[in-house]
């Protein structure tokens, strides 16, 4: 029994020593969960507050995921002209920060979804930046486990097939002016390094998307920063007001210098 | 003393649910054959319902074990980092598990290295004091062939109560708190094959 105590409780975290309980009963678990925000938040923002909220961001992610490869986790920002970028965390994925989504000035950032992978039953947190630069943060528990290990495709070069091809699905009724929803979806394995092809058994070597931008014209509507917890074929729903002249332009790249790029006309307005 | 333990546990298991091999457990959907010996082939897929000379267990008998301080190893596999995984993103690996539980990542995986699979040994046997019949818990993820292999070596070492949970960290974590746990210090976190 000693040696069984020995193991537990070293230290997960370097940097972050002092912080481990004990996990037993549901407090010491909520105190570990706890403390694993703190060392993300600290790791991602340093020192800066991050005040709760009911108000500036909210989670929208099933509570117990069919899927846990391609889990959709929707941002709602209800205050939406207050926000400059939104952060998606997955506490316990192994790189916890999934997305880092910033509006520019064509954007609508009412509400943003994502496809991501859950590794294990996760509490989920999303952080809005203001313009004036303070935090805000909201969390959901996810039931959801194995999204990091799934198999993207019986082999790499299926699962590669047409690598970068994008499609885009607007709304219908799209007025000048008037705020509209668009889905992107994006072509790529996004393989993370933890999937072993099952014919070989070696792991299929990291390739995943980090960065996406997208305008409307010469306007921004949302730069992504992402890694390794992005589903395969990364989809994206978020909205955006078309003023003047299109088309939606994204640009897509990845870690092994993947450079994509792609233009989608609007549908015809309508009055 | 451990006897008492032993029996009390034995049937709190009966009283309690699936001691009977018979009873289809959940996980597997196809009848997987038990192969003769380690299974070699990829460690990701449907399991046997049985692992002969072990008692498949679900979460209600491991919980009806714990009183015995059965010794719970969890061989599910450490994640790796993407070799060129940018230096500015936090990385911070997590394994959550059964409070407790001796975490040896890999240690099911077929074949070992040779000098890997006696240390295997030898940490079990450090870990149940010399005692054979010292209560095993083994188990993975879901539909993973490490947990069954690892009891598989267990039971052909001659270990006489080894008990395997096919539902894994998953079965648990459904109904229970979890625990962060490091990987065992002697074993080290190498990645599975």
């Amino acid at each position: 029994m000693k040696i069984l105590a020995l193991v537990l409780c070293v230290p997960l975290i370097g940097g972050a020593p002092g912080q481990k309980v004990l996990a037993a009963d549901s407090a010491s678990i909520d105190d570990e969960r706890a403390a694993r925000w703190k060392t993300i938040s600290e790791s991602v923002f340093g020192d800066r507050k991050i005040e709760p909220t009911e108000t500036l961001i909210k989670l929208d992610a099933p509570q117990r995921a069919q899927d846990a490869a391609l889990t959709p986790v929707t941002l709602i920002m209800p205050e939406k002209d207050k926000i400059k970028s939104v952060y998606l965390v997955i506490d316990d994925n192994p790189s916890p920060l999934a997305a880092h989504v910033t509006f520019g000035p064509a954007a609508d950032p009412g509400s943003l979804q994502l496809r991501v992978r859950v590794d294990t039953y996760t509490n989920v947190h999303a952080v809005a930046e203001t313009r004036d630069g303070s935090l805000f943060g909201a969390v959901v528990f996810v039931k959801a486990s194995g999204g990091c290990s799934a198999p993207v495709a019986s082999t790499d070069e299926e699962a590669m097939k047409g690598m970068g091809e994008m499609r885009m699905r607007f709304t219908e009724g799209a007025a000048p002016g008037k705020p509209m929803q668009a889905t992107l979806m994006v072509r790529h394995p996004n393989f993370n390094g933890m999937q072993m092809n099952q014919l070989t058994r070696n792991y299929t070597p990291p390739r995943y998307v980090d960065k996406l931008s997208v305008s409307y014209g010469d306007s921004k509507i949302f730069d992504l920063e992402a890694d390794i917890s992005l589903s395969t074929n990364p989809v994206i729903t978020f909205s955006f007001v078309p003023e003047g002249k299109g088309p939606v332009k994204v640009v897509a790249s990845d870690t092994m210098n993947g450079r994509w790029e792609q233009s989608f006309d609007m549908p015809a307005t309508t009055n | 003393m451990r006897a008492l333990i032993e029996t009390a546990a034995t049937a709190a298991i009966i009283l309690g649910t699936a001691l009977v091999p018979a009873v289809a457990h959940a996980g597997s959907t196809a009848d997987i054959p038990e192969p003769q010996g380690l299974w070699i082939g990829a460690m990701h897929g449907p399991t046997p319902k049985m692992l002969s000379g072990a008692v498949v267990v679900d979460l209600a008998a491991i919980e009806a074990l714990m009183a015995g301080k059965p010794l719970l190893l969890d061989v599910g596999p450490a994640v790796r980092k993407p070799e060129n995984f940018p230096t500015d993103r936090p990385w911070l690996p997590i394994h959550r598990s059964i409070p407790n539980a001796i975490w040896m990542p890999g240690a099911g995986a077929a074949p070992l290295d040779v000098g890997r699979e006696e240390l295997f040994y030898r940490r079990i046997e450090e870990l149940t004091h010399g005692d054979k019949a010292k209560p095993i818990v083994v188990f993975c993820r879901p539909e993973c062939w490490g947990g069954w292999n690892a009891g598989k070596r267990l039971v052909t070492k001659g270990y006489t109560n080894v008990r395997w949970f096919p539902a894994g960290t998953d079965g648990w974590q459904d109904k229970r708190e979890t625990a962060e746990v490091e990987p065992d210090t002697e074993w080290f976190a190498e990645p599975t094959r």
